[in-house]
């Protein structure tokens, strides 16, 4: 008769223990996913030196734009920002380089150069790719967040005092489009 | 893509001259299968009751009936057999270039085996594999091809008495298309039809990702998407990187144009895209006139919904850094393609 407590208390141990894995298992995932966001991040600063060597020659007009450019990847490259920091010079950097590839359109010259294709299509790639972290990122997240507040797997996060984790938003002013020609005016 | 008034203009100038020959062709075939007919019912009948009466039982009438059946089948398919294969050589082979000039048409042709097996839409490998109907080549700047493909697999029971069935089960039945995709990656990506959501909510999700075997499941933005389809891939963020807000948007108006239940899957810098479906998609009529046009504009729209998926999905979309194939378009015969096999004297 021993047997049926034992059997029950081996039930619930193994029960727990797959809950406890399975709130690891997420929250390890939010990190690896936060670690391809940044190697995506490294590549496209490899990027831009050659673009604004590239662009530079041609384009007049957008000087002040890509020295911006420049500046933010230096600081971006340097580290040690503060988080929030960090997502708001890499949403920037989106914008000034969005902005730039869609004033290629004024330099039919640019456009037919073979380099420039090639740069295009590379930093077109990388960021499609950023996006996709970044969605990543957020599904990671939101993964982790309902196993932190929905029974049963609530009770073992209180235990381990595991926390929230925000996500990847964009603040309501850069979610404005972005006025190709304002941001040359300057 | 072609318009309706140009392709009624092709079906007056181009095919027209074609189909009226063929219509007299199938009058013809037409003509011998009554005859065929009026001569094998009386004499499957007489023989039949003569034998009934000689042995005073309707077995003999039964067989007889049947055996006459299924000669009158076979005969009918061998008078008909001339006529379909110069209809699909002439009406269906134009229409296909028609549609776009760099397509050819093979009608013995098929995606082979490999391709089958390779596009990981299935998990079972086929102990019978037939198709037919291939059209291969290339769309704006992306290679593509498809076929009607038909794969089944077998089992085999032991019935009362100790001798083996076999049973066949169909795998897959309808139309395999592939194309080039035009992004790079390196992993695999398997779009299924996602049932187990539909019908249990959240519980069928917990189900779809114990799905062993197919990788780990992708769970998307997009509510429609994902109210349909189960995302299984080897990497979460490749996955979401193939599917796009824009793709996953394009890969749902597609699947409620063709009201099928299709499958997608990316796999070795190929799209493949799965079609289940009975109708067999270019098949001439026999028993009212083919030279009229309904029958033209229903395979006309048959090519079009196929040859349409890469603008559908916008494959022509060339920005990012993969290489546009460069040279000549995709060839019947070379891999991925097969002939079925022709018996001799054909």
């Amino acid at each position: 008769m021993l047997w049926i407590p034992l059997a029950i208390i081996g039930a619930a141990v193994l029960f727990f223990v797959i809950l406890y894995n399975g709130l690891v298992a997420k929250k390890n995932q939010v990190s690896n996913v936060f670690g391809t966001i940044d190697a995506l991040l490294k590549k496209r600063y490899d990027l831009i030196p050659n673009l604004v060597a590239t662009v530079k020659q041609y384009m007049q007009h957008e000087h002040d734009t890509l020295t911006e450019i420049a500046d933010l990847r230096a600081r971006g490259v340097a580290g040690n920002l503060p988080d929030a920091d960090k997502v708001q010079l890499e949403n920037r950097l989106s914008r000034m380089l969005g902005g730039i590839l869609v004033a290629v359109e004024n330099y039919p010259q640019l456009k037919a150069d073979e380099n420039f294709r090639q740069l295009q299509g590379s930093l077109n790639e990388v960021e499609e790719q950023i996006s996709a972290a970044r969605r990543a990122y957020n599904a990671a997240v939101t993964d982790y967040n309902n196993a932190l507040e929905m029974f049963p797997t609530n009770v073992v996060a209180s235990m381990l005092n595991y926390q929230r984790r925000a996500l990847f938003e964009i603040p309501p002013a850069e979610r404005q489009n972005v006025n190709v020609g304002k941001l040359f005016q300057s | 893509m072609k318009t309706p008034a140009e392709l009624e203009q092709f079906y007056q100038t181009g095919l027209q001259p074609e189909l009226q020959s063929l219509e007299r062709q199938r009058q013809a075939a037409v003509r011998r299968m009554i005859v065929v007919g009026l001569v094998l019912v009386p004499l499957a009948a007489g023989g039949g009751l003569l034998l009934a009466a000689a042995t005073r039982s309707p077995l003999p009438l039964v067989f007889l009936a049947g055996a006459a059946v299924i000669v009158a089948a076979a005969v009918m398919r061998a008078c008909c057999r001339d006529y379909v294969r110069q209809f699909k050589a002439t009406v269906i082979d134009r229409l296909v270039r028609f549609v776009d000039e760099n397509l050819r048409y093979d009608p013995a042709g098929r995606l082979d085996e490999a391709t089958f097996i390779g596009c990981q839409i299935f998990q079972q490998h086929p102990d019978r594999y037939q198709g037919e109907d291939l059209v291969a080549g290339r769309v704006g700047a992306t290679d593509m091809a498809f076929s009607e493909v038909h794969a089944e697999y077998k089992t085999t029971t032991h019935d009362s008495k100790g001798r083996p069935q076999t049973h066949w089960h169909t795998i897959f039945r309808g139309v395999l298309f592939w194309a080039d995709f035009n992004k790079d990656f390196q992993g695999r990506t398997v779009v299924l039809p996602d049932t187990a959501e539909r019908w249990f909510g959240r519980f069928g999700q917990m189900l779809q990702s114990w799905n062993i075997g197919r990788g780990e499941l992708v769970k998307l933005e997009d509510p429609e998407f994902e109210r349909l389809f189960a995302v299984y891939a080897d990497d979460q963020v490749e996955a979401r990187y193939i599917l796009s807000t824009s793709l996953m948007k394009r890969i749902v108006d597609f699947r409620r144009k063709t009201e099928r239940e299709i499958s997608l899957s990316f796999i070795g810098a190929r799209v493949y895209v799965a079609l289940p479906g009975h109708r067999d998609l270019f098949e001439p009529r026999l028993l009212s006139s083919v030279a009229a046009f309904e029958p033209v504009r229903q395979y006309f729209e048959d090519l079009h919904l196929l040859t349409g998926i890469v603008e559908d999905l916008h494959l022509n979309l060339r920005i990012w850094s993969k290489e546009e194939v460069a040279g000549t378009p995709a060839a019947l015969h070379s891999q991925g393609t097969d002939r079925t096999p022709r018996p001799p004297g054909d």
